[in-house]
């Protein structure tokens, strides 16, 4: 038996048994103990996902847990099927958890070893959630992620912001979850199958209604955690309450799952009967460009740091909607290189927006203003850290790149225009704190606009006399280095390659799970990372940043009429932000109306 | 009346007409999806036939469903069971303010006038005499599911539920003294804990993750089943473990609230 064969479920197993082992210390396990194990087996799993995605490079690995395998051609049990994509986006989940918990090693208020236990279930749940084959599983991945995310959102629980962002994102969260729930029994009643294959097989050729609801029920939910507009509201309200670490899964790799969750779901059980290109398309094409516009608007709009970060989040996964929704190998290679250059640059971004937390005690730009002179080493690695999300070489070089190639190809100019204009202003939003704290550049502005959310960010750590503690600046170099790895590595590019060739093969998907096939998917060949998205999106960028903060020194008359003008623009979109859960309800219901009406009316 | 709302809150008005508006619709479309669906009965599918026919045959239980709870789709059940697990955490994350210092609430000093009653006698009699009957049966719930419908996660609760009982027979002080938390926390991850390694157990004998390893025994009777009565006990203890614990919580925060005041 070859060690591939006993793997597949140690990602999820171990992490779980661990988190068993700490509750069972409760609050009476060491501190240090709990970090060196939690640690440990968080790399553990990363080098485990790492080897499967080497493993699954040319052969995705079916796994059938409890030994039940396919009988009379029907599977029995539930099978994990390891495919390149899923071991990549395992395996960043891995990586950046580890980031997070060593990060996380000078938290003072940690009740034992509770919130370690919280992180491993969360990685688990990560990673049963990238692996899994079948339907009701990964809904089961997905409420243990979710549950998980819950608890560590509401983790400074002592104040009462965080506990009403822990609502807002617990509640509209769930009621995407129910929709899985949904979908599942009605695509249960039709077929009575939960493996994605056998569904894949026995959903037939022709749309129905029945066909459509069930896909946008499944869609909905994972839409919701992909913060994609009208269903984004959370978003903010949790970054900003969560502690810098755990904001660090949430945008690295949680939010990306959603996008992912479409796309597997769609690869799995849809590609035959519902093609992308069909309609569904222009639909995602549209939810997307909204989504990155809006989330950049709303991104630049933002003062609190993890605020900011937290839009910047959504608007580029409206990016990753619209590369699936390009429907070509190359667009979900583009997609795959987009969501994991974003998971490690963002990750990078909020370990900076944590170490701010840490050397100046808030994370207010305009209150920290010239306030983090003394700190440039963590101003570097904020501006750095910003500089990705317009595409610089650890961020999305290779993701914007190749998703721009391609919709130049397919003459969606509108979307290269969308991708450039996120990435510029959400990079300049960053750079313009970063600029504004570590160099005290711009004017003081006592009250510039704040648009919408829960305020308010106590510190997280306890003050460290003058230097900042090593593994918190080590942890967002990591994610940097990684992250130009991801980008520039040829050998990468090649596994991204893989990654999208296996998700684009419905058929061959099929095939492997039941009939044991050894089909090898077509890779597409990838060009490598074009130098044109390396430096001008970021010098763009810079230049942004740099005007917003030197617009004190325009003509008094030029301000006073840009700001009327800007005014109409801002007040309803701070009203749309309120922070209100009732208002989120109210949108998700409003926004899923929207979606079923259009999918319904697409396949009449 | 509808004007004070307004008054209060003022997005309430517009909330309301989006949800509407976005609601009808879409209750609609999944009422219109679901009228597809084949009738109750009517339907056949294909894993459930498969299920039904061989869980008898192969895992020599009388109750289908524990053996797909706890056998075919075991790996289901240790990702709800851990679910729970991390709920419980997150609650006891968020009331652990109670442990450190008590909540201070000036309107409950007014309240004190207005204490609640004691426990009648009755009521007193009746949660004592329960009690036993209510352990027994969860007990006999959790150890038949192989046989009898029920398993580890419906007597785990009924199980939870003579604790609660202690509480209302009882009083609070009383019933904290009986559930020490730690000892609760213990109980609980021993659950969840037992699941995993059963899981792993497989693995080490050369087989699958949660794969069948004990001899099947006799149908019909309380050891057949093989590891599946041995891994509803474990998700039995999780989750009586996980239950006792959240109404332990809320009654500590109860506690510490009224001592807070006093």
């Amino acid at each position: 038996m070859s060690f591939s064969a006993i793997l597949p479920p140690i990602p999820v197993a171990l992490p779980l048994l661990t988190a068993a082992l700490l509750g069972f210390g409760g609050k009476h396990t060491p501190r240090r103990l709990a970090d060196a194990i939690a640690i440990a087996v968080a790399t553990l799993v990363t080098c485990a996902t790492i080897y499967l995605a080497i493993e699954a490079a040319h052969h995705p690995i079916v796994y059938w847990f409890g030994g039940w395998k396919l009988r009379s051609g029907v599977p029995l049990g539930i099978a994990f099927v390891v495919d390149e994509a899923g071991a990549i986006l395992a395996s960043t989940g891995g990586l950046l958890t580890t980031l997070a918990l060593l990060f996380s090693l000078h938290y003072f208020d940690s009740v034992g070893a509770l919130f370690h236990a919280l992180m491993l279930i969360f990685l688990a749940g990560v990673c049963g959630f990238c692996l899994t084959g079948d339907l009701f599983n990964l809904f089961v991945w997905f409420e243990l992620m979710s549950a998980a995310a819950f608890g560590l959102c509401a983790y400074k629980a002592e104040e009462p912001a965080p506990l009403q962002g822990a609502i807002n994102f617990a509640v509209t969260n769930t009621i995407g979850a129910f929709f899985i729930v949904v979908g599942l029994a009605l695509l249960y009643g039709r077929t009575g199958a939960l493996n994605l294959a056998e569904l894949g097989r026995a959903i037939g050729p022709t749309p129905d209604l029945l066909v459509v609801i069930a896909f946008f029920s499944l869609t909905l939910a994972f839409l919701v955690k992909g913060a994609i507009v009208p269903f984004h509201f959370w978003l903010a309200d949790a970054h900003a309450v969560a502690p810098t670490p755990v904001c660090v899964l949430f945008s690295g790799i949680m939010v990306e799952l959603g996008i992912f969750g479409i796309v597997r779901v769609h690869s799995a059980i849809f590609a035959g009967v519902l093609p992308v290109p069909g309609g569904l398309r222009d639909v995602f094409l549209v939810a997307g460009g909204i989504t990155a516009v809006l989330g950049a608007v709303m991104a630049f709009a933002q003062r609190h740091l993890k605020r900011l970060l937290a839009y910047s989040t959504a608007s580029h996964m409206g990016i990753a909607l619209s590369a699936w929704a390009l429907a070509s190998p190359k667009g979900l290679a583009g997609g795959i290189a987009y969501l994991v250059g974003h998971g490690l640059t963002k990750a990078a971004l909020f370990l900076s927006a944590g170490l701010v937390l840490h050397t100046l005690r808030d994370v207010d730009e305009i209150k920290l203003r010239g306030r983090g002179r003394s700190h440039p080493l963590v101003g570097a690695i904020l501006a750095l850290a910003a500089l990705g999300l317009a595409g610089a070489p650890w961020g999305t070089l290779l993701g914007d790149s190749l998703l721009d190639d391609l919709a130049m190809k397919q003459h969606l100019h509108g979307f290269v225009i969308i991708s450039w204009f996120a990435g510029i202003v959400t990079a300049a939003a960053a750079l313009r704190a970063a600029g504004r704290i570590f160099l005290g550049f711009g004017a003081r502005e006592p009250e510039a606009p704040d648009v919408g959310g829960i305020e308010g960010e106590a510190p997280e750590t306890a003050p460290s006399p003058r230097r900042v503690p090593v593994p918190m600046l080590l942890a967002p170099i990591a994610a940097l280095i990684c992250g130009t790895l991801w980008n520039l590595w040829p050998p990468l590019r090649q596994s991204i390659a893989n990654a999208a060739g296996q998700l684009a093969d419905h058929a061959g998907y099929l095939a492997r799970v039941l009939r044991g096939a050894q089909a090898e998917s077509i890779a597409p060949h990838l060009a490598p990372p074009s130098w044109v998205h390396a430096v001008i999106p970021p010098l763009a960028a810079l230049a942004l940043a740099f005007l917003t903060l030197a617009r004190s020194r325009l003509p008094f008359a030029m301000r006073r009429r840009a700001a009327g003008k800007l005014n109409i623009f801002w007040r309803p979109l701070r009203r749309l932000h309120s922070g209100h859960v009732g208002d989120q309800v109210a949108w998700l219901t409003f926004g899923a109306a929207l979606f079923a009406v259009a999918f319904a009316l697409l396949y009449r | 009346m509808s004007d004070d709302r307004d008054e209060l809150d003022p997005g309430a008005r517009g909330r309301t007409i989006l949800f509407f508006i976005g609601g009808v619709p879409l209750i609609g479309l999944l009422a219109a999806a679901m009228v597809q669906l084949p009738r109750s009965g009517a339907g056949h599918s294909l894993y459930g036939d498969l299920l039904v026919g061989a869980a008898v045959r192969e895992r020599h239980v009388t109750d289908v469903v524990t053996a797909i709870n706890f056998d075919y789709r075991g790996f289901d059940t240790l990702g709800e069971e851990l679910i729970l697990f991390a709920s419980v955490m997150g609650v006891l994350l968020i009331l652990r303010k109670s442990d450190e210092q008590p909540a201070c609430d000036d309107r409950e000093d007014e309240r004190q006038t207005r204490r609640a009653p004691p426990t009648s006698e009755a009521v007193r009699a009746l949660g004592l005499g329960m009690i036993g009957v209510t352990l027994t049966f969860g007990l006999y719930i959790i150890t038949h599911g192989q046989l009898t419908p029920g398993g580890g996660f419906q007597g785990g609760v009924i199980v939870a539920t003579a604790w609660v009982l202690l509480y209302l027979a009882g009083d609070a002080r009383a019933y904290e003294r009986a559930t020490p938390k730690p000892v609760v926390e213990a109980f609980e991850a021993v659950g969840a804990l037992a699941y995993a390694l059963l899981g792993f157990a497989g693995l080490l004998a050369g087989l699958s993750f949660l794969a069948n390893l004990l001899p099947l025994g006799p149908i019909a009777t309380a050891h057949s089943g093989g590891t599946i009565a041995l891994l509803s006990v474990a998700t039995g203890r999780e989750v009586a473990g996980g239950f006792v614990l959240l109404v332990t919580s809320f009654v500590e925060e109860a506690l510490a609230e009224r001592a807070g005041s006093s």
